[in-house]
């Protein structure tokens, strides 16, 4: 890497966005002069020969050479746009100039548009996230497993997050440079990828997907025949779905590593779904005994 | 038209610059900046704001000036409508002023 250029990573919240032109400044007159500015990482060239000051504004722009151009006139040069709908320019600095000429928003009106703008997208997404962790919760109630617990959290934090930063960007004189809202952010994604990572790993280690059922149908008199061997990776609640018919009774039993049942009925007829097992780590196995022919199917979630 | 809003000064100042005739956002800076002894002060933000809104309601529209040297700039020019929008905002100024003789 040259000593010229450097990436800087730094999250900055969008209800923060303030912060990040303060410190573009502050880049700026120890010599660091921003070329690209990004949501999650930033370019600067090495020149202690200039000085600028930066400004960021969102938003869909519907005419970019409008746009530019009503910049430009004011001495506003363009940098570049994010994925998300950041804008940055810069203007050389000036100091004869008042602190006013480095303003781009001069009236309360158009900073709380421009300040809307995000507010709107972070309400609908907080929602969303709120929405589903109030859905994670009730089936929470009903189904106490852990991929459930981590997916109910995780979007109950972004939920938070998101409306906290809303609020945050209606309410602009409360949003005057928090420190801590860097921590904060890198919180904010490591929760979201954390949580996506883990939860997949512990799904996909859960002895038998959703969907998948086992059936079986024998026409001769069985006892304690066993089958469908599984492991059980972490302690949690799985959740079984029983259906079976014979016509003599008929056992069916999950099995421990010690041969123990931790679960058993006998009946001749029976179905019920989600009967919950709180099952420790180990190997366990269905076990099945009956006089007569039968027909069953099971399931583990 | 119903009773119109309130304008704010941004919006009024670009209208009442525009009503001297076409000119570009910088002249309209420009001239706001004069007309109001320096107090007003419309920031580019500000602008692309102020008339990407009244080009909605119709007040202002986008030309391109013919002037030789000044070819292909674009110019904001008041429409009728922002014409009469501008007259509804002087008027309820002036009532207003009035209202307030002998405060």
């Amino acid at each position: 890497m040259s000593a010229n250029y450097k990436k800087s990573f730094r999250l900055y919240s969008a209800w923060n966005y303030q912060k990040e032109t303060e410190d573009l400044d502050k880049a700026s007159e120890q010599g660091w002069q921003l070329v690209r500015g990004g949501c999650f990482s930033s370019e600067f060239v090495k020149n202690p020969d200039v000085r600028y000051r930066y400004q960021l504004d969102y938003g869909r722009i519907e005419d970019m050479g409008r746009y530019i151009e009503t910049f430009r006139e004011q001495g506003w040069e363009y940098i570049n746009s994010t994925f998300n709908g950041w804008h940055y320019f810069r203007k050389l600095y000036d100091p004869s100039l008042p602190e006013e000429a480095y303003e781009i928003f001069t009236d309360t009106q158009s900073l709380l548009e421009m300040n809307n703008r995000w507010a709107k997208l972070a309400l609908i997404v907080g929602l969303i996230f709120a929405l589903s962790a109030v859905i994670f919760a009730i089936r929470l109630i009903t189904h106490p497993t852990l991929p459930l617990l981590i997916q109910f959290l995780t979007s109950a934090i972004e939920g938070i997050v998101l409306l906290r930063g809303c609020f945050i960007m209606r309410n602009p004189a409360s949003s005057r440079s928090r420190r801590g809202d860097s921590v904060l952010l890198a919180v904010f994604f490591t929760v979201i990828i954390l949580g996506a990572v883990v939860n997949i790993v512990l799904t996909e280690q859960r002895p038998f997907s959703q969907t998948s059922q086992q059936a079986s149908s024998i026409d001769h008199p069985v006892v304690d025949n066993r089958w469908a061997d599984f492991k059980v990776t972490y302690a949690d609640n799985y959740y079984l779905d029983l259906k079976f018919e014979a016509d003599a009774p008929f056992t069916f039993a999950v099995l421990n590593d010690a041969g123990e049942p931790v679960y058993q009925v006998t009946d001749t007829h029976f179905e019920e779904k989600n009967i919950q097992l709180k099952l420790p780590k180990g190997h366990y196995c269905y076990s099945i005994s009956c006089t007569t022919g039968f027909h069953v199917e099971c399931g583990l979630e | 038209m119903k009773r119109s809003e309130p304008m704010s000064e941004s919006y009024y100042y670009i209208l009442l610059c525009l009503a001297k005739g076409a000119n570009h956002g910088y002249g309209i800076m420009q001239m706001t900046e004069k007309l109001s002894g320096g107090d007003v002060t419309i920031g580019s933000g500000t602008m692309y704001g102020a008339t990407s809104n009244m080009m909605k309601k119709g007040w202002i529209r986008e030309i391109m000036s013919d002037e030789p040297g000044q070819e292909r700039r674009r110019l904001y020019q008041l429409t009728d409508s922002g014409r009469t929008a501008l007259r509804a905002e002087i008027k309820r100024l002036q009532r207003m002023l009035e209202n307030a003789q002998g405060v």
